[in-house]
């Protein structure tokens, strides 16, 4: 029987939903967290197919160095003792790849290497690369959490927006080269927001992350999902799975309580971490004004993707790609266009994070599997929806045909470094509306763009707050920092960034 | 191009609308805060009302940040000249 009462309830276990609640209950608060998968964790979740597990929102990320801001924070919560962070560098890199010209380029997970690389192969770029470089660096000595000196408040206040360029700009006008200004562009790729439309600065702080140094984690996104629970568990919190929360109750403008399966769990604090466009609906008319449910319904999705999980026919041809993610970039910006019909388009990423659980010496299975993405539009897919989880006719097809064509695209292109894939599965944007909720299938949340207001924290309702990727920064390390700031809007924003540092 | 009357019938329509507010007290003096009892949360869902509405980027304008009363919100607008719809 579920509790009829708690401090705080929060709904959603994804990163962000997590690490709020863990930083809540260890503020000494009574929380309970809401799921509404059978399964708590969202992206981090890892599901299974012939035996292999596939991540599908974790492959990579930053922020796991020594007093790097994730890592700080995932010891202040007593989870680091539970997770086993693969550093990918100092060889591992994105392999950049360009079909036409042949040219292969590595973007080290290291500034340093990652310069000399580019200077090695674009030599008359030298200038630019690294003023491009020294920009990024630049932007993320201002930011907290990069920069773990700084207070909080104050950057929270102009959130990354101040004189912003746009990333294609910023590119354009640094180098000339095409192919550079697309490996370059890449790390859009890593929070779906076209670079056009992307910030600088918004860009600077997710690729810095990478460029600062990449991990994986043994056991992928699960291990850090398993690592919270148990902590959570610890500390009392309650997991209820396979919930979802119908409604959120408000009176007189505060908030009183969840409703979850029938069932009213009342609570001074909720903190809401699903996607923005559904909040509206889970509170009675009248709650928002017509003017901010306008704003989170019109919010535009961040880029989906077609997803194809795949087994290595022979692993262990390709050990390269425990350490290394393959990408074919087309050249120039536009990096994130979807393909023309019937074409894989030029945009693809092969990546094979189980491989990284092989590091413990287990021969896991998981290092069997592979996963090859490539930019979809919604467009492409919505043709066969029928709304949630249904599909029409030819959806079958479709889907296998594309994975053909992505296949035949990948052997083409990296024949040489990737052993021969059998597909297993496949996601296209239908199937990442339909499970992480991104109206257009948008697979990292709202897009944090130049020309929209992502929602923040703070709500008009007393003690209602929001989280997740599409409140501050999308990613593992984004959306964690989503928890501990929606967690600071609670205790006080500078008093929980000075005991999360000390 | 608009002319200024209908600019601000419509500022007032759409704020009026967005924010459930009563047009006849949307007079040029009212003030945001302490009239219209409006708050700096409110201040970000007004800048996408209007950018929306009539079309126009206001993130970026340093004008924004002295906006204190509807008067003022005319003003910005009309001095952006949105087409007209
Ligand atoms: C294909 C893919 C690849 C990615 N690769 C990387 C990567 O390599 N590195 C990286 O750092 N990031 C990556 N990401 C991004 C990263 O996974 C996400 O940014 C992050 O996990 C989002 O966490 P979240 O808590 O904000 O949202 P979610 O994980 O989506 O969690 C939200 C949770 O709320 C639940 N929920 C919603 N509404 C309700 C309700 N009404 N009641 C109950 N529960 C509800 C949902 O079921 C879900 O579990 C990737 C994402 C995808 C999709």
């Amino acid at each position: 029987m579920p509790p009829h009462q708690a401090d705080a309830i929060v709904i959603g276990s994804g990163i962000s939903g997590l690490t709020t609640a863990a930083l809540l209950a260890k503020s000494g608060r009574q929380v309970v967290l809401i799921e509404k998968n059978k399964k708590p964790g969202g992206a981090l979740r890892r599901f299974k197919r012939a035996g292999i597990p596939f991540d599908i929102g974790f492959h990579y990320t930053g922020g796991l160095g020594n007093k790097e801001i994730l890592r700080v924070l995932w010891e202040y919560l007593g989870v680091w003792p539970n997770i086993t962070a693969v550093p990918l560098h100092p060889g591992g890199h994105d392999l950049f790849r360009f079909r036409k010209s042949g040219r292969s380029v590595r973007a080290y997970y290291s500034y340093d290497l990652l310069q000399e690389e580019l200077i090695t192969n674009f030599p008359r770029e030298a200038g630019g690369i690294r003023d491009f470089l020294a920009n990024i660096r630049r932007i993320c000595r201002t930011v907290p959490f990069y920069n773990l000196d700084l207070p909080l408040t104050p950057f929270l206040r102009d959130y990354l927006t101040a004189g912003n360029r746009s990333l294609a700009d910023v590119i354009q006008t640094s180098v000339k080269d095409p192919e550079l200004q697309a490996i370059l562009a890449a790390p859009a790729l890593l929070y779906g927001i076209p670079p056009r439309n992307a910030g600088f600065a918004l860009h600077s702080a997710v690729t810095h992350g990478y460029y600062s140094g990449a991990y994986g984690i043994v056991g992928g996104g699960q291990a850090i999902v398993d690592a919270f629970i148990t902590v959570l568990q610890r500390t009392g919190t309650e997991i209820i799975t396979n919930c979802p929360v119908e409604h959120i109750t408000v009176k007189d403008g505060t908030v009183q309580s969840v409703i979850a399966g029938g069932h009213e769990i009342k609570a001074e604090q909720v903190i809401y971490t699903g996607q923005p466009n559904a909040l509206p609906d889970l509170t009675a008319k009248g709650t928002f004004r017509p003017a901010y449910i306008h704003r989170l319904k019109d919010l535009e999705d961040t880029k989906s993707m077609f997803i194809l999980f795949g087994k290595l026919d022979c692993p262990d041809d390709g050990p390269r790609l425990a350490t290394t993610n393959l990408y074919s970039l087309p050249p120039g910006v536009d990096i994130m266009d979807a393909p023309s019909p019937g074409t894989a388009g030029e945009t693809l990423l092969v990546t094979a994070p189980g491989r990284r659980d092989v590091s413990d010496g287990s021969d896991a299975p998981a290092a069997n599997g592979v996963i090859v993405m490539r930019p979809a539009s919604w467009e492409e897919a919505a043709t066969y929806d029928l709304g949630h989880k249904k599909r029409r006719t030819g959806y079958q097809t479709w889907k296998e045909e594309t994975a053909t064509t992505l296949l035949t695209e990948v052997e083409k292109c990296f024949g040489d470094l990737c052993p021969k894939i059998t597909p297993l599965a496949t996601g296209t944007p239908l199937t990442f509306r339909d499970e992480l909720g991104g109206p257009q299938g948008g697979v990292y949340g709202t897009q944090h763009n130049m020309t929209q207001f992502a929602p923040r924290a703070r709500t008009k309702v007393e003690g209602l707050t929001l989280s997740g990727q599409s409140t501050l920064m999308t990613g593992l390390l984004g959306s964690s920092l989503a928890g501990l700031v929606t967690a600071g809007e609670i205790i006080g924003l500078e008093t929980i960034w000075d005991q999360v540092l000390t | 191009m608009i002319h200024d009357e209908e600019i601000r019938r419509q500022v007032i329509e759409v704020i009026a609308e967005e924010f459930e507010l009563d047009p006849v007290a949307l007079t040029p003096e009212a003030t945001l805060y302490d009239d219209l009892g409006l708050d700096s949360l409110d201040a970000v869902d007004m800048v996408v009302a209007l950018e929306k509405k009539f079309g126009v980027k206001l993130a970026n304008e340093e004008s924004i940040r002295s906006v204190r009363t509807m008067a003022d919100i005319f003003a910005l607008i009309i001095s952006l000249k949105p087409a007209g719809q």
